[in-house]
């Protein structure tokens, strides 16, 4: 699951683009990791814990579905705490 | 005015270099705490007060970076902390930021937090002690006492508050050392529960589109998007269109 990311030099772009601003995201807010991670697992997310911690650090790239699902757990995480 | 510099920290566990967050949390809403903070109010207000010279007690503690009034031994204190929050200054929140017991023996000669002061006056405090509660960066409280007598806390006074904050801080610290276990394991158990009813949506879009798990999680979480509805309530809404999944529940067992 880790670093299979096989597109051309512009979707590798497009990906740091797209990892730095949910990377900015997660250090803006008050999610903690551990809690973030666990939501993203319950959405069905299958990199581990560590996994999510170096991709939001800018060490890893993940494959665009797990991307899609952190992002998903971040926006539905934020909501909730605005309730 | 005191100044505790060497305030008594214990050497045990390594402390958190950033506060968490969601800790900050449980202070406040954990129902577990906020009955020890009461309790602790209490306990402090009764065991200072002697004939002839009250002391109302109230704990402060920090939210979102916002100090709240969040216990009281009594009304009258729980007013003296809000006030102090609404003026946004006062002995109780410098203590807090600086983490050093604070002593007003006498507001009357009180040149700081004019504002606050002069209110408090008002209402018949002549004297305020404030004690931070070391959560060892778990989170931000602080215990408050107020006296209607002018020189009302006694240095024993003092030391016996600093003592009474400093073993509730200990006890608080193990609460929310539990608190933030349960958290995770109440997280985790939804999580599970999250997980296998969007992993049976997920089966059911594919073997409905024909396509493969990526698309099936495509369509979901647009799905999702598109509506503003939680992608786990759109898979719910997915198994209940199942034909026999109807009026089931997921079930998911520990």
């Amino acid at each position: 699951m880790n670093a299979d990311w096989t597109g051309g030099p512009d979707h590798q772009l497009e990906a740091d683009e797209q990892r730095r601003a949910v990377a900015r995201r997660f250090h803006q807010g008050a999610v903690p990791l551990v809690k973030l991670w666990t939501y993203y697992f319950g959405l069905g997310g299958d990199a581990d814990e560590m996994s999510l911690d170096a991709y939001l650090n800018e060490a890893l790239h993940l494959p665009a579905a797990q991307v899609g699902l952190i992002s998903t757990a971040m926006t539905e995480l934020t909501t909730d705490e605005d309730e | 005015m005191t100044g505790n510099e060497g305030s008594p920290r214990e050497p045990d566990g390594p402390a958190p270099t950033t506060t968490d967050p969601s800790l900050q949390e449980l202070v406040l809403e954990s129902r577990d705490v906020q009955a020890f903070l009461a309790e602790l109010a209490i306990l402090a207000a009764s065991r200072l007060s002697v004939p002839g010279n009250t002391i109302h007690s109230g704990v402060t503690a920090l939210r979102h970076r916002k100090p709240e009034a969040v216990a009281a031994s009594d009304a009258a204190a729980k007013a003296l902390d809000e006030l102090q929050n609404g003026f946004g200054q006062g002995p109780c929140l410098t203590a807090l930021c600086r983490k050093t017991t604070l002593l007003v023996p006498d507001l009357a000669a009180e040149t700081r937090w004019r504002p606050y002061v002069r209110t408090a006056m008002e209402h018949g405090v002549s004297s305020i002690l404030a004690v931070p509660l070391d959560l060892a960066g778990h989170a931000e409280a602080v215990l408050n006492l107020y006296s209607g007598c002018s020189n009302g806390f006694s240095s024993e006074d003092i030391a016996a508050a600093e003592l009474f904050a400093g073993q509730a801080a200990s006890s608080l610290r193990l609460i929310l050392r539990i608190s933030q276990l349960s958290d995770a394991r109440n997280d985790l158990s939804a999580a599970m529960q999250s997980r296998t009813v969007i992993d049976m949506a997920i089966g059911a879009i594919m073997a409905q589109n024909r396509c493969d798990r990526d698309t099936a999680f495509n369509i979901l979480t647009r799905t999702s998007s598109a509506r503003n509805v939680k992608l786990r309530e759109v898979a719910a809404t997915v198994i209940r269109s199942i034909p026999g999944e109807a009026g089931s529940t997921t079930r998911f067992k520990e």
